[in-house]
């Protein structure tokens, strides 16, 4: 994702989280270290602030903005581990496939309410249209706990476990997820590609890979069914594997 | 045009969209979040696609899972609707980075737009008169008491970012203004980080007038008459109609000529709505303008005939208007009433629970906008708006004997409704007589108003 961008402002979406010159060091006079240097207090003062407001305005995943020979991109860290959770079936309509279940990390928080989305518009007499979130309190049951590998309340089934798609996007499945490997409970066993950025999929409970229950490739929507989890009910003899329970 | 759309909303205007797709013979996406997987829109949708929890920061307020949704589902384009992200100039921009339209002004028209102060002095600049004020924003205490004294109390004491009433005081002297400007700089730097304010003057019974425009890529621009909003609570419109009573015939061709004007000379794009305050002695002061289809759009369909979300959706392809000032002939009379999910008699909290039973009023001039059914459960995150009533007649009189008896048909078991405070409307002397201001409601209280209509 390098094509040139001359003005600032441009939103991209591949980085690293680093401020770097697009040029390599090179033996450089004084008077151009100078103005390196003066580049780089300008770009980490100024435009870096600016990128990461941005970032955190549009919610995407990654930044960049370039300007004459230099560049700064931005990358959000990666989510933390988030697991599906049972939820009631409904097939879904939608072309991209089954009933959503299951939680997405916290990575997209970012927003900026719009004017007019949030009431009240500021002058003193005139109104806004009624438009828009008015507050969005989320349940308690729903609030994933990103980075802590706990599944959440909701009885689960005692025979299986299934990962959900913790995004709308493309499902990328990696070796973990084919049938028949054993994986413990926070393994990543699969990626949501949202716009270029991957959130992983994450096994929901100790086990073994029972089923993938879609193509790597096709689009998923937020919460489907991805890969079914047969949980290890009782310690099999000469076992001795890293996903049994102990007793 | 476009082959397929996303619509990124919920609700109502999902619904209206989804009606204005179908319409146009354009295959639809409605993006939903976890919470509205039973609502209309996704049951009547072509598609429709789960794009996160019910917490609308994850879903509906979240750009990339909408872009991502539209993306997977091959569309063209993203209809934001009103709220959400209808007028964020990044969300546009990252939209039409990824090669999809965004139905609503370019991003950069978008950003031109987005300073409330920085829009004012545009459109100042090419012809509309704005409220008397600072000049830019206020120094110290001592400069604040000057910039008052120039303008005349009362003034406004408003905070340049954000809104929402946040920071916002109006003071009638110099000692109310010394202790309030503390106050709003800290409220203003808690909500918004920026604790600059400027000043305004105060206009006591106002009335909110605002003018509809649509202009395309090319410049070419007109507009469709003006709505009146006076009827308000608490800064929400709750009842909305066209043409305006406060003004005459000619004051209102004037007003909307100018705006459309200065719009279009503001490299405006899109439809759009230029707010007005007019004071007791007619006089308009511009606002704000809102870059989004809004909820009252109804209103000015049932006077022109004009679809305005089918424009809206043709001028963000790229087609010419097609049509020009002469060609929108504005008709009759038509009041929009919000019917929302709240109690009037308690402070008009919002209420939240599951409809029993639905009946629609008909009838000549009577169109219902809604997303509600008959066993559909209101969720409790999102807006209280369960509906438009939009009523049409030949006159004013004819509209108002309509929707009185539009609103006695109405029916929503299960929920309580402000239907009583459109009812207690249709019965009070200023709105009859035309007189309403933006304090009607408030400067007795919302209670009081509907105790005084049941007596009479």
């Amino acid at each position: 994702m390098s094509e040139s961008r001359p003005e600032r402002r441009k939103t991209r979406r591949r980085a690293s989280d680093v401020v770097a010159p697009a040029t390599v060091a090179d033996p450089r006079s004084d008077g151009d270290r100078a103005a390196d240097h003066a580049a780089i207090d300008r770009l980490a003062s100024d435009v870096l602030p600016a990128l990461m407001a941005k970032l955190g305005a549009t919610g995407l995943g990654e930044i960049e903005v370039r300007e004459g020979p230099w560049k700064v991109r931005l990358r959000r860290p990666a989510p933390g581990p988030n697991y599906g959770r049972r939820a009631s079936d409904r097939p879904s309509r939608t072309q991209p496939g089954h009933a959503g279940h299951g939680h997405a990390p916290g990575a997209f928080e970012g927003h900026r309410p719009a004017r007019g989305a949030t009431g009240g518009g500021g002058s003193h007499d005139h109104s806004t249209n009624g438009s828009g979130p008015v507050g969005t309190p989320v349940r308690a049951a729903d609030t994933p706990e990103p980075g802590h590998p706990e599944r959440r309340r909701g009885d689960p089934d005692p025979h299986r476990a299934v990962a959900t798609a913790p995004a709308v996007g493309i499902f990328r499945p990696r070796g973990e997820s084919k049938v028949g490997t054993r994986v413990r409970e926070g393994d990543r066993l699969a990626a949501v590609d949202v716009l270029g950025v991957p959130q992983e999929v994450l096994a929901p409970a100790d086990g073994v890979v029972g089923a993938t229950l879609v193509e790597g490739g096709e689009a998923v929507e937020y919460g489907q069914e991805l890969i079914v989890i047969e949980r290890i009910t009782s310690p099999v003899a000469g076992g001795g594997d890293r996903a049994r329970e102990p007793a | 045009m476009f082959r397929k759309v996303l619509i990124a909303n919920r609700g109502e205007i999902a619904l209206r969209i989804l009606r204005a797709c179908r319409e146009l013979g354009m295959e639809s996406v409605v993006a939903y979040s976890e919470a509205d997987r039973e609502s209309l829109p996704v049951q009547l949708a072509d598609e429709a696609i789960c794009i996160g929890p019910a917490d609308a920061k994850r879903s509906y307020l979240s750009a990339p899972a909408v872009i991502s949704a539209a993306i997977v589902t091959g569309c063209e384009a993203i209809h934001p609707g009103y709220g959400f992200l209808s007028e964020d100039d990044s969300f546009a921009e990252v939209v039409r980075a990824h090669d999809l339209v965004f139905i609503g002004p370019p991003s950069d028209v978008l950003e031109r737009f987005a300073s409330k102060e920085g829009t004012r002095r545009l459109l100042a600049s090419h012809g509309l008169p704005t409220i008397p004020g600072s000049r830019g924003l206020l120094g110290d205490d001592a400069d604040a008491l000057d910039e008052a004294e120039r303008i005349g109390y009362p003034v406004l004491i408003k905070p340049s970012a954000g809104g929402g009433g946040k920071g916002m005081r109006m003071v009638r002297s110099p000692r109310e203004l010394e202790t309030a400007i503390k106050i709003c700089r800290s409220e203003a730097k808690a909500a918004f980080g920026d604790d600059s304010l400027y000043l305004e003057k105060w206009l006591e019974d106002n009335r909110h007038v605002e003018v509809q425009v649509a202009i395309d890529r090319y410049g070419q621009g007109v507009h469709l008459g003006e709505r009146d909003c006076s009827v308000q609570r608490r800064h929400q419109k709750i009842l909305e109609e066209a043409p305006t009573p406060a003004l005459s015939e000619e004051a209102r061709r004037r007003l909307c000529e100018s705006a459309v004007r200065a719009a279009v000379a503001a490299g405006y794009e899109n439809v759009g709505t230029l707010e007005f305050l007019v004071d007791r002695d007619g006089n308009a002061y511009f606002i704000e303008i809102n870059c989004r289809i809004q909820v009252e759009h109804p209103v000015t369909e049932a006077l022109t005939g004009i679809d305005m979300v089918r424009t809206q959706i043709r001028i963000a392809a790229g087609e010419p208007l097609g049509f020009s000032q002469a060609d929108v002939q504005l008709r009759g009379h038509a009041i929009e009433f919000r019917i929302n999910a709240e109690d009037p008699e308690h402070d008009f909290r919002p209420s939240a629970g599951v409809v029993e039973r639905y009946l629609v009023p008909g009838g000549p001039g009577i169109r219902m906008d809604s997303h509600v059914f008959a066993g559909y459960e209101v969720p409790p995150y999102y807006d209280s708006l369960l509906g438009k009533l939009i009523v049409w007649g030949p006159d004013r009189a004819t509209a108002i004997a309509r929707a009185r008896g539009a609103l006695d048909e109405l029916l929503i078991d299960g929920l309580v409704t402000n239907i009583p405070i459109h009812q207690a409307l249709l019965t009070s002397e200023p709105f009859l007589e035309g007189r309403m201001t933006t304090n009607l409601l408030d400067r007795v209280g919302s209670a009081s108003f509907l105790a005084a209509a049941t007596r009479s």
